[in-house]
């Protein structure tokens, strides 16, 4: 009964004790300039796992090379959390990183409020500009003309196809041949009706046409809301994608599978899907899914060309305590040296054309067959459009993706779809104050 | 168990606490009496200060919001009852309310039946009940993101579930791209999740249940069925009320299952083909946090409230009328439920 009652009490004690912390640390907030760092000797920096390289982040820990005194300590966040994460502390106005990771359809999230942020011009950007990819540059822009992102890596899309299903099914299989044969969308679906028809097993071209709805919109540089804040979700550029989409459901050439689910993962093992259109750092997702198949894919240009989709940017926050170490780091980490090196750690594709130019990246990559994967994503990224994407892009496009999967796979008319998804769109986007 | 129900035991120290706290009302008013009260107030704070920064702030702030039309970081624009307006009028959200009904009644429904017949079929079990607790309980202590991974390859076109349809004959279920497909999957996950933890209570329910009604209804002649329609189910209705109450609260928040089971990181995907797995949680979940409309989400979680107030409130009115016809059973709880629907 003795030790119970002490037990008790040290409970009672440690409790008092963590909330007498929790609320010092409460009304610690905004006591100092709102960032994560105040009050230490290094800088906070939020990432997700994979989002930069490790060895260059345990570097900048001890001590960034290029600017001396200045430490960086990274945090990882989960890539799923740090939306809300950087939002909740910035409405906070408390425990705001100092610099962080944003990922490519987030950046656009934040132009309403792009004032939370650092203008990266005042601080000298202009001055690496010509290292830098132009679209990816110019995507760092907020409407108003602030520069609140850094080019962290780039996303080059590619045509990725098995090459012995393409061979038995007599389609042209050398790199070179598909790009200029497999030039336009329509001949792609051309292919997939050969392969449908040829191939053997029968393979289907795609495993959704979520994944093709989303290049083709992609390689246009208009989206569904523009720069005036209209919407323009319902006019030809979306209608071309959308309808391309809907004609190869038409013609069987679909699998009709979601990304990422076992049924996919069977799928892509087991050689009944014989392409892709999808982005670089999709080839470590399909070495994981498809193992067995190494050898068997090769890359070339995607149909109608290049494209970029995904990448990240990093950001400064309004709460930073040293913005110029903080973009002397920045330079440190991001210029084309250190692209390099996290491209060979992390597969992050630079956003350094300069990098694209070294024998470090001209490696032949045995999944592919000996093809060397740069051949095709570094001219894919030089090419890649400049494309303008709103604040509402997600809001806007939810409602097509999910019309289009309700075509797919419960067989809805594609017009009335269509329909459906344009009404939808418009009526949230309207309470959003875009017209 | 014995001191919990033994009314003597639980009364007195009641008591002794009532007059404890007449005679600190008494004594405050004497001067320095306040400091007597900051020792178990301290002693209690944990719980107060937790609950007013974690449960109550939360809760008034997210009234405050529903009134606002906020992304999260700028500047709130006070809007009125807009956002009720506009949820009102918005079709997702009440196919997500419809959604969520008929996955609460698919999965609630046959998982208060199982749990019973389980709990009645452990009462009865000598050897090894300590095993079948503990495995009945396991699944609502797994990790639910984990289990839907699993689910998620059970139901996959040539996955478990149709691979054991196909054995029988009967050829393969659309389980995630059709709509009484996504919905069965979902409560089969449910069913699976809260069948034990119900079984359980039901269990503790039997237990409390005098061993010389069972021996009456055998020398009566009873057979099981009979026992457990006649005998057993009158007895446990306060408990399965209870366990009604608490599997309509958490059916009306259903959100995990099918927020992991369709992917929810990818645009277009949340709440499966149709959006047929699209419940109000996650619905919720896709405005405010996908979306970035605080307002409209904080809105939602109001609506959704008063959905489950009127629910416990149904409930409630069946539990206290259980009081007046003590003798009526499950029938005449059927028999007010029918006449309600009548009205």
């Amino acid at each position: 009964m003795e030790h119970r009652t002490i037990s008790r009490r040290r409970l009672l004690g440690a409790s008092l004790g963590g909330v007498g912390g929790a609320l010092l640390g409460l009304s610690g907030c905004g006591a100092d300039n709102g960032s994560a760092s105040a009050g230490t000797d290094h800088l906070s920096l939020w990432y997700w796992k994979g989002s930069l390289s490790d060895t260059l982040l345990a570097t900048a820990r001890r001590g960034v090379p290029a600017v001396p005194g200045l430490r960086v300590k990274g945090s990882q966040i989960p890539d799923g959390d740090i939306d809300s994460k950087v939002r909740t502390s910035l409405a906070a106005r408390a425990y705001v990183p100092d610099l962080t990771v944003v990922n490519n359809d987030n950046l656009a999230t934040f132009f309403p409020d792009e004032d939370e942020f650092l203008d990266l011009r005042t601080l000298g950007a202009e001055a690496v500009r010509d290292q830098y990819l132009d679209w990816k540059w110019k995507a760092c822009f907020t409407p108003s003309g602030r520069m609140i992102g850094f080019p962290l890596d780039a996303g080059p899309t590619a045509l990725y196809y098995r090459r012995d299903l393409f061979r038995r099914a007599g389609l042209p299989d050398d790199p070179k041949e598909v790009a200029a044969e497999i030039d336009t969308w329509e001949k792609y679906l051309a292919a997939g009706r050969t392969l449908r028809t040829k191939g053997p097993g029968k393979p289907y071209l795609v495993s959704n046409v979520g994944n093709v709805f989303q290049q083709v919109l992609l390689q246009s540089p208009k989206q569904f809301v523009d720069a005036d804040n209209r919407f323009i979700g319902d006019q030809s550029h979306i209608r071309h994608a959308w309808d391309l989409s809907v004609e190869m459901l038409r013609q069987g050439i679909s699998a009709r599978i979601t990304d990422g689910t076992p049924d996919y993962n069977a799928a892509m093992s087991g050689g009944r899907v014989a392409s892709m259109t999808t982005a670089v750092w999709a080839i470590n997702g399909l070495k994981d899914t498809a193992p067995k198949t190494s050898g068997a894919w090769r890359l070339t240009t995607m149909p109608d060309g290049p494209a970029n989709y995904g990448g990240s940017y990093v950001t400064l926050t309004r709460y930073c305590r040293d913005p110029e170490a903080a973009f002397a780091f920045l330079k440190w980490l991001l210029g084309p040296a250190n692209q390099l090196k996290s491209y060979q750690e992390m597969a992050l594709f630079p956003t350094t054309p300069a990098a694209y130019a070294d024998p470090a990246m001209h490696t032949p990559d045995p999944f592919f067959g000996g093809q060397q994967p740069i051949d095709v994503f570094g001219p894919a990224a030089q090419k890649a459009p400049v494309v303008y994407f709103s604040p509402y892009e997600e809001t806007a496009n939810t409602p097509f993706f999910q019309e289009l999967t309700n075509v797919e796979s419960l067989g809805k008319k594609p017009d009335r779809a269509w329909r459906d998804a344009v009404n939808t769109a418009e009526t949230t986007l309207s309470r959003l104050g875009v017209s | 168990m014995t001191t919990v129900a033994d009314p003597a035991d639980a009364g007195a120290p009641a008591a002794d606490r009532a007059e404890r706290a007449d005679g600190r009302g008494s004594r405050a008013k004497a001067p320095g009496g306040r400091r007597r009260h900051v020792g178990p107030l301290l002693a209690i704070s944990p719980f107060y200060v937790l609950f007013a920064v974690f449960g109550a702030f939360p809760v008034v702030f997210s009234l405050y919001l529903s009134f606002q039309d906020w992304d999260g970081i700028g500047d709130m624009r006070f809007v009125g009852l807009k956002q009720y307006g506009w949820l009102l009028e918005d079709s997702v959200f009440w196919h997500s309310v419809l959604n969520t009904f008929e996955i609460w009644f698919l999965s609630t429904v046959p998982m208060l039946f199982l749990a019973l017949v389980l709990a009645f079929l452990l009462h009865s079990q000598v050897r090894f009940t300590g095993a079948y607790r503990v495995a009945y309980f396991i699944p609502n202590v797994t990790s639910m993101v984990a289990m839907t991974v699993v689910f998620g390859s059970v139901f996959a076109q040539t996955g478990l579930a149709n691979s054991a349809l196909r054995l029988v004959g009967v050829d393969g279920v659309g389980w995630l791209s059709s709509e009484w497909g996504i919905k069965s999957s979902l409560s089969i996950m449910i069913i699976w999740r809260w069948v034990g933890y119900n079984a359980l209570i039901f269990l503790a329910g039997l237990q409390a249940i005098p061993t010389e009604h069972f021996e009456a209804a055998r020398v009566d002649g009873a057979n099981s069925w009979q026992t457990l329609f006649r005998v057993v189910l009158p007895q446990l209705r306060p408990v399965v009320l209870f366990a009604a109450v608490t599997s309509t609260i958490n059916g009306l928040q259903i959100f995990t299952e099918s927020q992991v089971l369709f992917q929810s990181t990818d645009v277009g995907t949340t709440g499966g083909p149709g959006q047929e797995g699209m419940t109000i949680v996650l619905y919720l979940w896709q405005k405010a946090f996908k979306d970035h409309q605080f307002g409209y989400g904080a809105a939602m979680g109001w609506l959704l409230f008063a959905i489950i107030a009127v629910f416990t409130l149904i409930n409630w009115r069946l539990v206290s009328g259980s009081d007046r016809e003590d003798r009526g059973g499950i029938r005449s709880l059927l028999r007010r439920k029918g006449a309600r629907n009548g009205r």
